[in-house]
């Protein structure tokens, strides 16, 4: 991508609206938010342009999957801490869910997405609207810089955040592509 | 060795690596390294740190004068920039990328207080502010692959033309967080070895990591009269689409990730003489990891050596894929490749020619470094020997 920008094919939230401020549970994963987040965003985006699941392999073999959290998963974090100080038995399922991939996992294995799979952490803000624009600001600038060395035509932007500032947590899913002049190839559908 | 066109596009600026660093329970740099580790001889002692009484296992491969991550952290990326022959002054506008597991300590803060560390900008800020690195900063969480995602991004900037030059730091402290998920996920090795590609095996076992290293454009290393260590000839990036935590028992995305670095560099797959493997020594990696390698490798994946050294430094999990690129570099220099220790006998499920009796000598201009993690992410860096 260059100076054109990204081209944002497909965008969804979590939450939209009043009718949905906590994501569905999500089989397997406890304690926390983070990855029931990811995966109503990434469903609800790529629903929007895709319809069902999975995509066609072709598709899904050169879209990434990126998470971009400035705290990450501190539920889950505070439940690790939580059963060591107070010596209790950990849960398996804490195991597989410790780190962000098993939820970006979650999303590439129910979509076929097999292009890169990465998860990042940039610099926080002291606001939340600053914050939330820094992390979508990263969030292009890597999806960008992802395509441009070529091991991904479309990134899938997962921006989580817990705990931010005065507000509930919450998820946005960009499907992003090269501008339409760099794209190869047809845009479905 | 023969070479092929790259036919997605003209030739790339050639990336470098003119600087590097490291810790972990060999010792300290890569001297402690060869000597310590690249005889197989396991590092794991019995956990000092914490009690590690109500865990199965209670050995991890501990650097025993570790200092605070974040000094190790500051010393490691001194240590790699005075070693690329880089002066304090040229650090200004240089980008950090940093791999970093979970902090501990921000997990038991109160939730403003955790707030309040992140918009400071963690580990990270605190680190780039230290070293004074002020280029673009960013954070690796992408567990075992963070490292090696975060050199193959430092490339793709300095072949893009965005930075001449790029730190890449990691690290990684054996917590007791980490020990009791492994544990709870009965991951850990129960007879207290860790022993990749070979039947018996039981599982992984923790390790300290701590490194860094700086890559750079050739020219710009050239312009400086500064020697290369090593070239970047080569990395790539795929996802196995398959399950949470589980890799795809094909090893399809680390073989696209190979296929990809291969393409990059021009080389045929028989132009590697060396793999340095993720070798986690689970049920799972090893078979999918070889399954890879025939896929992306064919017939010569049978015969190119290959060893993982986290069978004697344990997992450094964010920070293992720059220790192993450390690991890499050297073997390369040295014209030695590293015994994958612990090893008992041959599992037909891993079917990989594994350096078991001793330090191998051998001279390959190419050499594998592959990394794989949870969600199906798969890293594979290739590294080409300084003339």
């Amino acid at each position: 991508m260059t100076a054109s920008g990204p081209f944002v094919l497909a965008s969804a939230c979590w939450p939209e609206s009043e009718s949905d401020p906590r994501p569905p549970p999500l089989a397997g994963f406890i304690a926390s938010s983070f990855s029931p987040l990811v995966a109503a965003v990434a469903d609800r985006c790529l629903s929007r342009h895709f319809g069902a699941a999975p995509v066609d392999p072709a598709t899904g073999e050169r879209t990434a999957v990126v998470i971009v959290s400035v705290g990450g998963d501190v539920a889950t974090g505070a439940a690790v801490a939580a059963a060591v100080d107070g010596g209790e038995r950990m849960s398996p399922l804490l195991f597989f869910q410790s780190v962000p991939n098993a939820a970006a996992g979650r999303v590439a294995s129910r979509w076929g997405l097999a292009g890169p799979v990465v998860c990042l952490s940039p610099p926080g803000d002291e606001t939340a609207g600053a914050e939330a624009a820094g992390l979508e600001y990263a969030g292009l600038q890597y999806a960008a810089e992802l395509i441009g060395d070529g091991d991904a035509d479309r990134v899938l932007l997962l921006l989580v955040e817990q705990e931010p500032a005065g507000g509930l947590d919450r998820a946005t899913a960009l499907l992003v592509a090269p501008p339409i002049d760099e794209q190869p190839g047809e845009r479905s559908p | 060795m023969s070479r092929r066109a790259d036919p997605a596009g003209p030739a790339q600026p050639a990336v470098v690596i003119t600087g590097l660093a490291v810790a972990c329970a060999a010792g300290r740099g890569a001297a402690a390294l060869l000597s310590n580790a690249f005889s197989g001889t396991p590092a794991f002692t019995p956990v000092t740190r914490f009690d590690p009484g109500r865990y199965s296992v209670k050995v991890a491969a501990t650097l025993p004068d570790a200092g605070p991550l974040a000094d190790e952290l500051a010393g490691a990326v001194d240590g790699a920039w005075t070693g690329a022959g880089l002066t304090a002054g040229q650090r200004a506008g240089c980008p950090l990328l940093l791999a970093a597991h979970r902090d501990p300590g921000t997990a038991r803060l109160p939730a403003a207080a955790r707030r309040a560390a992140n918009a400071r900008g963690g580990l990270a800020r605190a680190l780039a502010t230290r070293t004074g690195l002020t280029g673009p900063l960013r954070t690796y969480i992408t567990a075992c692959v963070s490292a090696s995602t975060a050199v193959a991004d430092g490339a793709a900037m300095i072949v893009a033309g965005r930075a001449p030059r790029v730190v890449v730091a990691a690290g990684y402290l054996v917590t007791e967080d980490d020990f009791a998920l492994f544990d709870s996920g009965r991951a850990l090795a129960r007879d207290g070895r860790v022993r990749p590609f070979s039947s018996g095996r039981q599982g992984l076992l923790l390790g300290d990591g701590v490194a860094a290293v700086v890559i750079e454009s050739a020219a710009s290393a050239a312009g400086r009269g500064a020697p290369a260590l090593a070239r970047l000839a080569g990395w790539g990036r795929a996802g196995d689409a398959h399950h949470v935590c589980r890799p795809h028992p094909e090893g399809t995305g680390a073989a696209r990730a190979i296929t990809s670095a291969l393409r990059r560099a021009g080389i045929e797959a028989g132009d590697v003489g060396y793999v340095n493997a993720h070798g986690t020594a689970t049920a799972w990696n090893d078979p999918a990891e070889a399954a890879g390698l025939h896929s992306a490798l064919g017939a010569h994946a049978a015969t190119v050596p290959v060893s993982s050294t986290k069978s004697v430094l344990g997992h450094a999990l964010d920070a293992s894929g720059l220790v192993e690129l450390v690991v890499t570099t050297v073997a390369l220099r040295e014209r030695r490749l590293p015994v994958n220790g612990g090893f008992l006998a041959a599992d037909p499920a891993c079917p990989v020619n594994v350096i078991v009796d001793g330090p191998l000598r051998a001279r390959p201009r190419y050499a594998l470094s592959l990394n794989t993690a949870f969600g199906g992410a798969n890293t594979a860096l290739l590294v080409e020997a300084a003339p």
